[in-house]
């Protein structure tokens, strides 16, 4: 809060000159407590970078002389309220403050730095997307890849996967409310299912969070924050709505919560409606969305304790591009060498196959006893319903080719403590639970088997800071037992059970060396077992045929797929990576620059690589097969934050990525190019009504990938010009697509509760293709796009 | 208090209805499936229209459907010169028992499919040329209709020429066509279910 407020003035006092003539005008003001009413006395009020200041009377009124104009800051302090800023911009004015509870202030400070116990050495990076002027339809993954080192995989333009360091899916954490999002998360069409704009806060991690989280942290981790669901706030009703240009899109969305001083609420909806999307010379047939979320939560403070009930409902249904859906060679061969999609129709607002339909339920308790001041025990139950039913373009289009119903439940114990001054420390007890059942009427035999995993954790992490020196460690125990049933195409039932244990760790130090410069670092392991599709997919998948880790084995060099492998033959070791993370940070006088260098080092990785052509009755067609191989990843991020002028600030980012498959010696498929982008910033003053305008103006240029690895053509491949083996080296349909460059555009208005804002991306309708897109083979990105936004507080 | 006792009384409420609810292990497969994707054997039938008990036969079969072995295309096709057959198909998936009829599928579908065909040039009196693969207007005698009156390829009818052809070839390829197949789509429309090559004879 008090940060916050620095921040603000610090804002505030660079942003105003006033001229110096005729300072004799003068305002009159009163000021009221925001719940009462009650006019509040002893209050003061200073205007901002001058000498003036007043003290309200018993009546609340006061007036401010010697003013050389109507329009100027002032900062308002009493002891018990919060302190605020207020534009005036009138003769006479009223002022409402809200009252503090140091109790309360106390305990959402602690709440915070317990979340943060043993991640502090790890670099991250939050966005307050209150103050960002964001796009509510943009993707999760959208919204983060504007933070350095992170970017997105996407399907067209409905499908947003985040990739941090160029790990994605099942190497990321995704955490909702500090719980595991439980999710489909496998396949490179499956996005986590989250609506950004009901959330508060973003956080990514960095670096293996694999002892405070869990399995699946190797390559970071993103934490979404709904609301915080502040006590003794006053009610909020927040009304919004958008059109894009580019799919006809529009959305709606209200937000509204009151705190009193025990009980909060927040209560919060949106929809949203997109069609058909459009590329800058062509129509995206069958690319347009609907979304619907719903939001709630509850906050109930007694004494000791503080309790917290989240819900949250969203229904996605995503239409994939019409023209990347094929299942011959021969097809697939004209999809790929087109320049254009060889589907374009009229706009229109329908999803048709193939499409992707998902509801996801999401529902949180939590119950912390503070049994002393800054010592806790907390209680969290998670449980989460995903119903996932994917529709492809085939004989039985009706049915869902993929119809999948996922329980999630975590049951987490961890108990916050101190041992003295400057420690902290978080043990913790972790259940988890999934249940996968395949819901019956595919006409298709199950891609994904039914399962279920339970897994025990025991953790602990503790720090101690030592002056300027901040250390912290961490270990962790998991257990995890998996019960497998599945059909083989011939309906024939198998089934497995098999339990994997695995000890993770983290160490970290950060050192505050001068008041300027800060640096961290920090070692952490992370682990999963690879995925049940990995394990078990068998067969095609759109035009090539892909066999699972445990789909197929080699006997006297031949190649056979003709039975189910268990894991007990112990052909299969879970992936384990060891991330080290290092940042410096230097904090001057208008600047800021962080500096991040990274390596990650991956056991038993597993990815897809070919093994053969083979004649199918459709014709000849690829084979891929999963393994597993040790890989690196080195980097390093940078991001400099400068103040240009007093209105106007920069902000550069590059991102730079090398990775290498150690076993094989070979590059890495769909890893992100290198990508440069410098924001500009322009603050202007408020001027006629408006209270503030914000300008950004956003070019970056991504490379062409360099280190892609080699492109084989469908055509080359059908016909036999070019023939792969099982130790052909991995290899790409199309040549990674040339750099390019975007330029966005955005202003931001408020007048006074009004909001409006309007953005353009890809202002110069710049025509490209993105080498994490998959959607590449087939079409162009979209193309330009004008945003409207406007949102009105009702307070 | 009367309001906080009725509060934690929810919660424990709630609570337990979750740890039941988590509670509910189960051990099911998934249900059996009748496959319907999958294609793993095609049967070309000429039948003489002059004797209906004369059958040719040829044959694809890809015996592990998805799974890597090989496909097998056995028999030619040995036609009689100057002759006249009925083309008939069966198309199943036999991965399962008994095996699933998708020809079926097809025939009711038969808005979104059509078969198309190759073969060397002049083989046939009638249709004359090499087949409508190529040149989707080129002439084949389709003997089965759509709900739009467009060609499916089920039942198709040929004559022999009176010239002998030996390691000929002959090419069949349905083409699944969902709301893309009209009176002028051709072989390259819409995706692939099957394409094969046969040896011609004719003597």
């Amino acid at each position: 809060m008090r940060i916050l407020f620095l921040l603000i003035s610090f804002i505030i006092i660079n942003s105003n000159i006033y001229s110096q003539n005729d300072c004799s005008l003068s305002v009159n003001g009163k000021v009221l407590d925001n719940e009462t009413k009650e006019p509040l006395s002893s209050v003061l009020i200073r205007v901002d970078q001058s000498q003036e200041f007043a003290i309200s009377d018993e009546e609340g009124k006061f007036i401010l002389d010697n003013l050389c104009s109507y329009n100027f800051k002032s900062i308002i302090t009493r002891v018990g309220y919060y302190d605020s800023i207020f534009q005036i911009n009138e003769k006479n004015v009223t002022i409402y403050l809200s009252q503090e509870t140091v109790e309360l202030n106390s305990i959402l400070i602690i709440d915070e730095k317990e979340e943060n116990v043993g991640i502090r050495s790890i670099s991250q990076r939050s966005i307050n997307i209150k103050d960002k002027n964001i796009n509510p339809t943009q993707s999760l993954a959208n919204l983060i890849s504007s933070i350095d080192g992170v970017t997105f995989s996407s399907v067209g333009s409905n499908v947003e996967i985040p990739v941090i360091h160029g790990l994605y899916g099942n190497r990321i954490l995704v955490l909702n409310n500090y719980v595991k999002h439980g999710f489909q998360n496998w396949g490179k069409d499956h996005a986590p299912e989250i609506n950004i704009s009901s959330s508060e806060v973003v956080t990514v991690i960095k670096g293996s969070s694999g002892v405070r989280f869990g399995p699946e942290g190797i390559g970071g981790a993103i934490i979404i924050q709904p609301n915080l669901i502040k006590l003794n706030n006053p009610f909020y009703l927040d009304l919004g709505t958008g059109f894009q240009s580019n799919g006809n899109g529009y959305n709606f969305n209200f937000k509204t919560g009151k705190g009193y001083k025990k009980f909060g609420y927040f209560l919060s909806a949106d929809y949203i409606k997109i069609g058909d999307r459009h590329a800058p010379s062509y129509s995206l047939t069958n690319s347009g969305k609907e979304e619907k979320a719903l939001n709630l939560g509850i906050h109930n403070h007694l004494n000791n304790f503080d309790i917290k009930m989240y819900y949250s409902y969203l229904d996605q249904n995503l239409a994939l591009l019409r023209s990347s859906f094929f299942q011959s060679g021969e097809a697939i061969s004209r999809a790929i060498s087109s320049d254009v999609p060889l589907f374009i129709r009229p706009f229109s607002y329908k999803i048709d196959e193939p499409y992707q339909d998902v509801a996801h339920h999401f529902a949180k308790a939590k119950v912390d006893w503070w049994y002393k001041e800054d010592e806790k025990i907390s209680l969290t139950f998670g449980g989460q319903l995903n119903k996932r039913k994917e529709f492809d373009v085939r004989r039985n289009a009706e049915k869902p080719i993929i119809d999948l119903d996922l329980n999630t439940f975590d049951y987490l114990l961890e108990w916050d403590h101190s041992f003295g001054e400057g420690s902290e420390g978080l043990v913790g007890i972790h259940y988890f639970n999934q249940d996968n059942d395949n819901n019956p009427g595919t006409g298709t035999t199950p891609y994904i088997p039914n399962y279920n995993i339970d897994r025990l954790s025991l953790f602990i992490l503790e720090s101690k800071k030592f002056g300027k020196n901040l250390i912290e460690a961490g270990v962790r125990f998991d257990n995890e037992t998996s019960s497998v049933r599945g059909r083989e195409t011939n309906q024939n039932i198998f089934r497995d059970k098999f339990s994997k244990s695995n000890v993770t760790f983290s160490i970290g130090y950060q050192n505050e060396v001068s008041e300027s410069f800060l640096f961290r670092s920090n070692f952490g392991s992370a682990w999963r077992t690879p995925n049940m599709a990995e394990l078990y997919t068998f067969g095609a998948h759109g035009f090539k045929s892909t066999f699972g880790l445990f789909r197929y084995y080699i006997q006297d060099s031949n190649f056979n797929t003709d039975r189910v492998i268990k894991m007990e033959e112990n052909l299969v070791s879970s992936e384990k990576a060891f991330k080290f993370i290092n940042e410096f940070e230097i904090n001057k006088y208008k600047t800021n620059l962080k500096f991040t260098l990274f390596s990650n080092y991956i056991l038993n990785y597993v990815f897809e690589r070919p093994i053969g052509i083979y004649g199918t009755i459709r014709g000849p067609m690829p084979y891929f097969i999963y393994d597993q191989a040790d890989v690196i990843f080195l980097g390093s991020d940078f991001s400099f934050k400068r103040e240009i002028s007093k209105k106007i600030t920069s902000d550069f980012v590059f991102n730079y990525l090398w990775s290498k498959n150690l076993f094989k010696n070979e590059k890495l498929i769909d890893q992100p190019p290198i990508r440069i982008s410098n924001n500009f910033i322009w603050n202007i003053n408020s001027f006629w009504k408006i209270n503030s305008s914000e300008i950004s103006l956003l070019p970056s240029y991504t490379f062409k990938q360099f280190q892609a690895p080699i492109a084989i053509s469908p055509k080359d491949l059908i016909d036999g010009s070019i023939s792969i083996n099982q130790d052909s080296e991995i290899f790409d349909f199309k040549d990674a697509p040339d750099g390019y460059l975007l330029l966005d555009l955005s202003w931001k208005v408020n007048v006074n509760d009004l909001s409006f804002s309007f953005m353009v991306k890809n202002l110069l309708n710049k025509k490209y293709r993105s080498y994490l897109n998959h959607m590449r083979y087939f079409a162009d990105e979209v193309g330009r796009n004008f945003i409207f936004n406007l949102s009105y507080s009702f307070k | 208090m009367k309001l906080q006792l009725k509060q934690y009384y929810l919660f424990t409420l709630l609570f337990s209805m979750i740890f039941l609810y988590s509670c509910d292990e189960d051990d099911a497969a998934p249900a059996e499936e009748n496959e319907e994707e999958v294609i793993t054997d095609i049967k070309l039938i000429f039948t003489n229209k002059a004797d209906a008990n004369d059958k040719v036969e040829a044959k694809a079969k890809d015996p592990d459907g998805e799974g890597t072995k090989e496909l097998e295309v056995s028999d030619a096709i040995s036609l009689k010169a100057a002759t006249s057959y009925t083309l008939t198909f069966e198309i199943m998936n036999n991965l399962e028992t008994p095996g699933e009829d998708i020809g079926e599928e097809v025939k009711e579908e038969g808005a979104e499919h059509q078969i198309f065909f190759s073969f060397t040039d002049d083989a046939f009196s009638d249709p004359a040329g090499n087949g409508n693969i190529d040149n989707a207007s080129d002439k084949i005698n389709y003997k089965d209709t759509d709900s739009n009156g467009n060609p499916i390829g089920l039942i198709t009818e040929w004559t022999t020429g009176s010239n002998a052809v030996s390691n000929g070839e002959f090419v069949v390829r349905l083409q699944h066509q969902p709301d893309v197949k009209t009176s002028t789509s051709t072989a390259t429309t819409g995706d692939t279910d099957f394409n094969l090559k046969f040896v011609l004879n004719i003597q």
